[in-house]
């Protein structure tokens, strides 16, 4: 009554045992391969920056030289320049981002939501050498004709922190690439925040504004503190964004090695280094410092990026659980 | 006349003197097609189902019926070892089929899924044409000529009363079909492997009432040649459709035996105050 | 509580509002800027002679012809590379690892690597492939934008085979299918509009990747088909020619920089289609 040509079951049984158990080794390979992809990254570039880890040892972090004749090479200037870069980034981005999320979540009307948050999308789709391009060739010389010199004679005669907006009006700068950075990073923070936001449960809001509370307190009070820890993980991802960009910052930046106070004056970032430099690196010992240049940036981004990762997944879970 | 009795076209039902449950001693019995024997189950540590005894009487409609959670439908996905997908799900005891137990890594499980067919609460039609979701179980045990395998298609489809509907439109996605008819496309798949048992997990819970009664309907006329076990939360549907019935609560089969008298003149209480509805 | 409470709470709330919508303008408004700069600059410097004509040197006349061959050459092979590893990676996840510890390991992995700098990963080819071979190379630079491919296409695998929903898998299992079977012939049927887009997604990443290219495939002025020589690619292209002083060369940046920005807005509306069209479908 059933399959009459199932003469022997054994044999295409075992077939089928043999097919699920290739098919499984394949899969898992594949998974493997990942894990390799990551490790081999990290790996491949610590060893060819051993090189320049030997000859300067940890000193290399906070030297200053950077003078390819002498074979010297220090990676602070880049480090620096990576860091406030991308500090100037995430500090605009973040209550920007902030604003759009909540803007979106919370004030929009219906049909404006869809279409307004695919175009903050697009800022992310957009490649990064354009950012670069119109960087380079329209905000560097509005910014030089018409706001720097502004913030020079305003902002750079304060006390005390007046030495960051002093300078010549170059328009080529770290406030520059920061400005840029912050727009390339706005529409990552601003989706991971709206996602997030709108996580929390209706009748959470609901009950808040039932007391009477207005949309601003519900977002504070209650929006916000149940998201935190995402939010936070939002800001960690911007962040690592931020630090890895290279073209964006290659074109307004200025690739000056040396370490200056004000922001309007150019500096380099580490990514930027490495891209306006590799071509002609002709020495084993500079193409050596520079993809050591490289392994640091890849641990600092890593790092960061895995504290993003643990701090989403903490709200995945609790999504998870309810 | 009894159920039990009705059905003793075939020659294998067997005399005996041994009084069963709920039958007068001496009257006919029919084969049993599948047997549980001291079967329990646990979802990692959590045990779902506790030493089940139970008989499925060949070419009948089995129904177990029993509140949420009472392991029913856990029950019912022994019967075919589609747990084993999960790791942690773990079944022990015996499950006799044909006399073979089946609950062994011996039993190919090719085998054991081409005798026993499942058909499962939302109708999950695949993503292929009409035709092929037919076909894909066939063809995986069977090769067939062209002209054989369009038979065995529409043989399907008629056994599962959809064939006038789709006959014009094989090639058509399956997903064009109401839930409906796509419930019942589901039920001509399974049947197209010609198995000897059809396990059916709710299969008109997520259907509208006109197409639960073709369902029933159709579930009358196939277990003229299938050995069918049904699992349903709606009593009224498992004594319309069921010559027997298995009540089950919190993994113990409290009672089970033949659907008239089980829902007429229950022995265990806990039984009667599920039928009368005292607890859902 | 007295009534300036209430006020204060009204202020704080409008500037609130205020805000929110200077912030979403403010995010709008560079958008605007940056495709009008785009698609007014690159208008203008668009020709007919920019498919016909190689990569011209500075005061010539030329076009744009081996850039776009190869970018479109090597993003292809990037994904011909990247997406069927990707793909079984994301069906070790999704089928094989659901709560296994490797499976957790893997996507970690996997998320780090889809956010890493690309900078890192052209480096690491570099060192893989470019400092064995001695030179650059477009199978190089295709390689690495292969590892820019490969954790998009896992992420997104992985998602849209957990969407199939279970009693799908049970029903093919329960026919006696093996699972492999079912992962193919099923499965991968049921998630393939989510696959595609994820697919479409890399590609329109890829394609815009620059840092990557400049370790492994550099550029070549010249037209070449040959995967072991650099070729030239519209992102590095646009790079050299924009960090340049000469003007015609500028223009040439700007149009490469609309065609760029085109090919990725069209691949991103493409996918956004395949994810619409296929949940009309399946409501």
């Amino acid at each position: 009554m059933h399959a009459a040509s199932l003469v022997a079951p054994g044999v295409p049984a075992r077939r089928d045992d043999i097919a699920d158990r290739g098919f499984r080794w394949l899969v898992t390979g594949a998974a493997i391969f990942v894990l390799t992809a990551l490790a081999g990254a990290a790996w491949s570039m610590f060893w060819d920056g051993r090189a320049a880890f030997a000859k300067f040892g940890l000193r290399f972090l906070w030297s200053q030289d950077w003078d390819p004749a002498a074979q010297q090479f220090g990676a602070l200037v880049p480090i620096f320049g990576t860091a406030v870069t991308a500090l100037i980034a995430v500090a605009i981005a973040v209550p920007v981002s902030f604003g759009i999320a909540m803007f979106l979540t919370e004030i929009a009307p219906r049909w404006m939501r869809g279409p307004v948050g695919a175009a903050i999308e697009l800022l992310a789709a957009i490649p990064s050498i354009i950012y670069g391009m119109w960087g380079l060739f329209v905000l560097v010389p509005v910014l030089a004709e018409h706001v720097y010199p502004w913030v020079d004679a305003h902002m750079g005669q304060w006390p005390l922190v007046g030495a960051l907006f002093a300078g010549p009006p170059l328009g080529l700068g770290m406030l520059t690439a920061g400005l840029v950075l912050a727009i390339m990073v706005v529409p990552f923070i601003a989706s991971v925040m709206r996602d997030v936001f709108m996580t929390v449960p209706g009748r959470l809001k609901e009950s808040s504004y039932a007391l009477g509370s207005t949309r601003w307190e519900v977002v504070w009070d209650v929006v916000l503190p149940y998201t935190r820890s995402a939010v936070v993980g939002g800001i960690f991802l911007g962040l690592g964004r931020a630090l890895g960009e290279t073209m964006a910052v290659t074109f307004v930046l200025g690739n000056a090695h040396e370490l200056s106070a004000s922001l309007l004056m150019p500096g380099s970032s580490i990514a930027a280094t490495i891209a306006n430099e590799f071509a002609e690196a002709d020495s084993a010992m500079y193409r050596s410092s520079l993809i050591a240049l490289g392994f640091v940036l890849f641990l600092v981004t890593f790092v960061v990026l895995a504290a993003a990762r643990l701090l989403l997944r903490q709200l995945e879970k609790r999504e998870g659980r309810q | 006349m009894t159920n039990l009795a009705r059905n003793t076209g075939m020659n294998d039902t067997v005399y005996t003197s041994v009084a069963t449950p709920h039958s007068p001693a001496l009257a006919p019995v029919p084969k049993q097609k599948l047997s549980a024997r001291g079967l329990g189950f646990w979802y990692g540590k959590q045990q779902a189902i506790r030493d089940v005894d139970l008989d499925i009487h060949e070419r009948q409609v089995t129904a177990l019926i029993g509140p949420s959670g009472c392991g029913k439908s856990t029950l019912l996905r022994t019967f075919n070892r589609i747990y084993a997908l999960y790791p942690g799900q773990v079944a022990r005891g015996e499950i006799l089929l044909d006399g073979l137990d089946i609950l062994t890594p011996d039993y190919p499980l090719a085998l054991l899924r081409s005798k026993i067919g499942m058909v499962f609460q939302k109708p999950v039609p695949f993503p292929m044409t009409i035709f092929e979701n037919v076909a894909y179980g066939i063809r995986h045990h069977e090769r067939l000529s062209r002209a054989d395998m369009q038979q065995r298609v529409e043989g399907a489809l008629r056994q599962a009363a959809l064939w006038d509907e789709v006959k014009d439109k094989l090639k058509q996605s399956a997903l064009s079909l109401s839930g409906g008819q796509q419930q019942r496309l589901c039920i001509a798949r399974a049947v197209a492997l010609r198995p000897d048992v059809l396990l059916l997990d709710e299969p008109t819970s997520a259907l509208d009432p006109i197409s639960t009664s073709r369902v029933e309907q159709l579930i009358a006329e196939l277990k003229r040649d299938y050995t069918i076990v049904i699992v349903t939360h709606n009593m009224q549907q498992a004594a319309r459709v069921s010559d027997y019935t298995a009540f089950m609560y919190l993994g113990d089969l409290i009672e089970h035996g033949s659907t008239d008298i089980i829902f007429s003149n229950p022995i265990k209480q806990q039984t009667e105050d599920y039928i009368t509805g005292r607890f859902g | 509580m007295s009534a300036w409470h209430y006020t204060l709470r009204d202020a704080k709330n409008a500037l609130a509002h205020g805000f929110a919508l200077l912030a979403t303008a403010f995010g709008l408004f560079w958008l605007a800027w940056i495709l009008w700069t785009t698609l007014h600059n690159g208008l203008a410097a668009i020709h007919p002679a920019l498919f016909t004509q190689m990569t011209p040197p500075p005061g010539a006349a030329g076009g744009l012809r081996n850039a776009l061959f190869g970018s479109v050459l090597m993003s292809l092979l990037g994904v011909l590379l990247g997406a069927p590893i990707g793909i079984l990676a994301g069906t070790f996840l999704a089928e094989y690892a659901r709560s296994s510890w490797l499976g957790g390991v893997v996507r970690f992995v996997n998320d780090i690597l889809l956010s890493a700098p690309s900078i890192v990963l052209g480096l690491f080819v570099y060192t893989l492939v470019v400092a064995r071979m001695g030179h650059f190379s477009a199978l190089a630079g295709a390689i690495s934008l292969a590892f820019i491919v490969l954790p998009v296409v896992v992420r997104t695998t992985d998602e849209m085979l957990r969407l199939v929903p279970a009693q799908m898998r049970e029903a093919a299992l329960s026919l006696g299918v093996p699972q492999w079977k079912v992962t193919a012939q099923v499965l991968y049927r049921a998630a393939l509009p989510g696959i595609v887009t994820g697919i479409l997604l890399a590609l329109a990443r890829i394609s815009g990747e620059t840092a990557p290219l400049l370790f492994t495939a550099l550029n070549n002025q010249y037209w070449s088909t040959d995967l072991l020589a650099p070729m030239a690619n519209v992102p590095v292209v646009i790079f050299q020619y924009a960090m340049s002083p000469y003007d015609d060369w500028h223009s040439l940046a700007w149009a490469g920089a609309f065609v760029l920005t085109l090919f990725v807005l069209l691949v991103g509306l493409a996918a956004r289609a395949i994810v619409a069209r296929h949940r009309i479908s399946h409501d």
